[in-house]
C-alpha cells in the first residue's frame, strides 16, 4: 500500500468518528452580476479608483485605447524609466505601446523566449526593467485588485520584478467583487497558467507594523482603464 | 511522533516574558495596532459575518470529506504536471525535500514564509545536506539573521523594535546603523533580490489547495512567495492535509475574511495561483514542481470529534494578537512553531508530550473564539485538551506554587457550598485584609492567599457589608469583581 493510500485509509478511519457540528456544505450562491453594464461602469470605475488609491496604487484615469501609448510614454518619462518591459495585450493591441516607447528612445525588452548565447534569460532582462506594462484579464472594484494571467507572451515576472508596473484593464472587465471576478475568469486560466491577483504595490509591515512599499515586488503600481471614446 | 521543534519549559519561559517590560511594550504596540486595523476593516464590511459563516460551512464540508478531496487534489495536481508526495510525518517530508534538492544539485534554496516548513524543521535538514537556505519574508529573514524562531505566525519579528533590527542589519549586512524602516527594508530588498535571481530551489507553504482544479493559492503581501515560486527552476510547496477546499468558487469566501482578520486589509497584495510547472514556451515559472502533502498528526486530530474543528484554522494569527497571555509573554515563551491560542491546541497534537503544557496557557477569556474568522471554539478545545492531559498526567508535574493555588481554589469551591459559612468568612477576611487594601484592590495578601498575588496578580478588595437600600437586610459580598454574578456564591442570588 502506497503512502498516499495509507493516508487516505487513516483519513477514512478518522472520518468515521462522530462529529457534533458537521453540517453539509451549502455553498453560497454566486451573486452573479452581469458584466459591467454601461450605466454601472462609471460607478464601478469610481469605486475601483477609490480602493486602488487606498492601497497606494496610482490611478491614471479612463482613456481610449488609442491614447494609451502616449500615456505610457508620459509615465515612463515621469519615472525617468529607461528600460521598459511590455507584455502582450489580452484584449488590446500593445504593439502601438511598444512603438511609441521606442520612438521616445526608450529601450523596450522584447518578450522573446528563444535562447540566445549572448543574451541573459528573459526573466533576468525583465528584472532589469524600470517599468513594465501589462494588461489585466479582470479588475475588482471592491478591493482595487487586478487579476493578471501569466502567459508566454506576458510572463508572470512582469508584474513582479520591475521597479514600477503599469497595469491596463478594459473597463468592461471590471467586476464588482472577488466572487464575480473569479466566476467570470472561470477555472481554465487557473489550471493552464499562473494567475496573480494584485492589490497595490508590494508591501511589508514586519518592522513595528509600519507599512513600507516595495519590499520585493514593484514599489509603485499604476493603473489605466481603457474604454473607447474616452 | 517526533517532538519536533517544541519542548517543555513554558512556565519558566513565560515568567521571563512577563518580567520583560520592553518585550511587553513592543507586543502591546504591535498587537494593538493590528486590532485597530481589524476592527476598522470589519466595521466597513457588513457581509463579514455571513462570509464567516459561508467559510465555516465550506471548511466543515471539506474536512468532513477530506479523503475524497485529497484524491481529487492529487489527481488534478498530477494531471497539471506536478509531482505529489504524501508524508506521514515530518521526517518523511524532510527526507523527500532533501532528495529533491540534492537531485537538482541545488546550492541555494529560497523560502517563502511557511509555518509548515518550520513545523518539519526543514532548514537544518537542508543545511546538513549542504544547501544554503535563505528565508525571504522580511520578518523571517530578520529572525533567521538572529538565529531565532518566528515569534508570531504572521509577524515573525513582532518581538523586535526597529532599533533592534537596525543594530542587526548593521552587524550582519554591514550597512550603517539606522532605525528607519524604509532604509532597512531597502537594504533587505537589494540583498534578497540577488539571492532570488541565483536560487536553484524555491520552497513555500500553501494557504489553500483547490481540489477541483489542482491549484495552490499562496497569499502574501511582500511578493517573496511569488518570487520563490516563479524564479527558481524547482519549486516545492509544503501543505498540511487540511488546506484542501473543494472548488475555485469557494475561495472568494475565505479571501473576503482572511486578510480582514489577519492584517486588517481588505485583501492581501498578492494572491498567487499555481497549478503546475511552466509550459514549454513560458519564460518563467519552475521547470519542476513538487507538492508535499503532510499529515504529521493531523489525521489523529481529525479522529477526535472536538479537535477536528482545529483543522479549520486559516493561520490568520488574529487569535495571538487578541490573547491576553500571548500579549504579555510573546511567542518564544511557547517554545513551539505555533504559539498563541491556536498553537496551544495544535502543538500538543503535532509535537506530542513536549507541548503538553500549552493548553493550560490560557485564561479561557474567549477573545480568540470571538475574533476567529471561521469561529473555532478555541476555549472549548483547550478545555478538552486539559481534560485529556489531566487524565494521563499527575498534577505533581506542576510547580508547588501552582499546586497550592489549585488546592486553595478547591477549598474555596467546597466552602462555597455553605453560603452562611462563606458569608461569615468573607466578613472576617475583609477585616483581616483591610490593611492590605489600596485603591479598592489587594495587591499583596498574607498566608495561603499570597499565592494568588505572588505573580503580580491583584484581587478586588473585600467589603464586609454591601451598601443597601433603607430597610433592606445587609448582606456581605465580594465586591466589584463578582458583580456579573458569574462567580458569586449561590446563596447571594436569593
Amino acid at each position: 500500500m502506497s503512502a498516499f493510500h495509507k493516508l487516505i485509509a487513516r483519513v477514512r478511519t478518522a472520518l468515521e468518528s462522530p462529529v457534533e457540528s458537521a453540517r453539509p456544505h451549502q455553498a453560497a450562491a454566486d451573486t452573479a452580476s452581469p458584466h459591467a453594464a454601461a450605466a454601472r461602469r462609471a460607478e464601478l470605475a469610481s469605486a475601483f479608483a477609490r480602493e486602488f488609491g487606498a492601497v497606494r496604487g496610482e490611478f491614471l484615469g479612463i482613456h481610449a485605447p488609442e491614447k494609451i501609448p502616449a500615456k505610457a510614454v508620459e509615465l515612463a518619462r515621469t519615472l525617468k524609466a529607461r528600460v521598459i518591459a511590455v507584455g502582450a495585450g489580452v484584449t488590446l493591441d500593445f504593439d502601438p505601446v511598444r512603438h511609441a516607447l521606442e520612438s521616445a528612445r526608450l529601450t523596450v525588452v522584447p518578450m522573446d523566449t528563444k535562447k540566445s548565447e549572448d543574451a541573459p534569460p528573459l526573466r533576468d532582462r525583465i528584472a532589469q526593467a524600470d517599468l513594465s506594462v501589462v494588461e489585466a484579464d479582470a479588475a475588482i472594484a471592491s478591493t482595487g485588485t487586478f487579476a493578471v494571467v501569466g502567459t508566454p507572451a506576458s510572463p508572470a515576472s512582469l508584474t513582479l520584478t520591475p521597479a514600477a508596473n503599469l497595469i491596463i484593464f478594459r473597463a468592461d472587465r471590471l467586476h464588482a467583487d472577488l466572487a464575480t471576478a473569479i466566476a467570470a475568469l472561470g477555472p481554465e486560466p487557473f489550471v493552464k497558467n499562473r494567475v496573480a491577483m494584485i492589490t497595490g504595490p508590494s508591501r511589508t509591515a514586519d518592522i513595528e507594523k509600519m507599512i513600507v512599499l516595495g519590499v520585493h515586488g514593484p514599489r509603485r503600481l499604476f493603473a489605466i482603464a481603457a474604454w473607447p471614446g474616452q | 511522533m517526533s517532538a519536533g521543534p517544541s519542548s517543555s519549559g513554558f512556565l519558566e519561559a513565560s515568567r521571563r516574558g512577563v518580567a520583560d517590560a520592553d518585550l511587553r511594550r513592543k507586543l502591546e504596540n504591535a498587537t494593538g495596532r493590528h486590532l485597530e486595523h481589524v476592527a476598522a476593516s470589519h466595521a466597513e464590511f457588513p457581509a463579514f459575518d455571513s462570509e464567516r459563516d459561508a467559510a465555516r460551512r465550506i471548511k466543515e464540508d471539506a474536512i468532513g470529506r477530506l479523503d475524497e478531496l485529497l484524491v481529487e487534489l492529487k489527481n488534478n495536481l498530477e494531471a497539471n504536471g506536478a509531482a505529489v508526495f504524501v508524508a506521514a510525518d515530518a521526517g518523511e517530508a524532510r527526507d523527500y525535500i532533501v532528495k529533491v534538492v540534492q537531485r537538482a544539485e541545488a546550492k541555494r534554496v529560497v523560502k517563502g514564509k511557511s509555518m509548515t516548513t518550520e513545523e518539519i524543521e526543514l532548514n537544518p535538514a537542508l543545511e546538513r545536506a549542504g544547501a544554503e537556505v535563505v528565508e525571504t519574508d522580511l520578518g523571517e529573514y530578520i529572525v533567521q539573521l538572529r538565529g531565532e524562531r518566528p515569534s508570531h505566525i504572521i509577524t515573525p519579528a513582532i518581538h523586535l523594535s526597529k532599533e533592534d533590527i537596525g543594530r542587526l542589519f548593521a552587524d550582519k549586512l554591514g550597512i550603517p546603523y539606522t532605525a528607519e524602516p524604509e532604509t532597512l527594508t531597502d537594504a533587505a530588498r537589494k540583498r534578497l533580490r540577488e539571492i532570488f535571481l541565483s536560487a536553484d530551489v524555491g520552497v513555500t507553504g500553501v494557504n489553500f489547495a483547490i481540489a477541483e482544479t489542482g491549484t495552490l493559492a499562496l497569499i502574501e503581501n511582500e511578493g517573496n512567495g511569488r518570487l520563490s515560486s516563479t524564479l527558481p527552476d524547482t519549486f516545492i510547496a509544503v501543505m498540511g492535509i487540511e488546506k484542501v477546499i473543494p472548488k475555485l468558487s469557494d475561495l472568494s469566501h475565505f479571501l473576503e475574511i482572511l486578510a480582514r482578520t489577519g492584517t486588517g486589509q481588505k485583501l492581501t497584495t498578492y494572491v498567487n495561483f499555481i497549478s503546475g510547472p511552466r509550459g514549454q514556451k513560458d519564460a518563467d515559472g519552475p521547470r519542476a514542481m513538487h507538492v508535499v502533502i503532510l499529515d504529521n498528526g493531523r489525521s489523529a486530530m481529525l479522529a477526535d470529534p472536538v479537535l477536528r474543528e482545529a483543522l479549520y484554522c486559516l493561520r490568520c494569527g488574529a487569535c495571538l494578537n487578541v490573547c491576553p497571555v500571548y500579549r504579555r509573554i510573546g511567542g518564544h515563551a511557547y517554545n513551539s512553531t505555533y504559539p498563541g491560542p491556536i498553537g496551544s491546541i495544535v502543538s500538543p497534537n503535532l509535537f506530542g508530550s513536549a507541548a503538553a503544557e500549552l493548553p493550560f496557557a490560557s485564561t479561557l477569556c474567549g477573545a480568540c473564539r470571538d475574533i476567529c474568522p471561521v469561529r473555532i471554539d478555541i476555549p472549548r478545545i483547550l478545555l478538552h485538551l486539559r481534560w485529556r492531559e489531566g487524565a494521563k498526567q499527575p498534577p505533581a508535574r506542576w510547580p508547588k506554587e501552582t499546586v497550592k493555588v489549585r488546592e486553595s481554589v478547591v477549598r474555596f469551591a467546597r466552602m462555597a457550598r455553605f453560603p452562611r459559612t462563606l458569608r461569615l468568612l468573607t466578613r472576617l477576611a475583609a477585616v483581616v485584609l483591610r490593611p492590605f487594601s489600596r485603591d479598592g484592590y489587594l495587591r499583596r495578601m498574607p498566608g495561603v492567599a499570597g499565592n494568588w498575588t505572588k505573580w503580580g496578580r491583584d484581587f478586588p478588595a473585600l467589603r464586609a457589608r454591601r451598601k443597601t437600600r433603607k430597610g433592606a437586610k445587609p448582606a456581605p459580598r465580594i465586591a466589584d469583581a463578582n458583580r456579573d454574578g458569574a462567580a458569586a456564591p449561590s446563596g447571594q442570588s436569593q
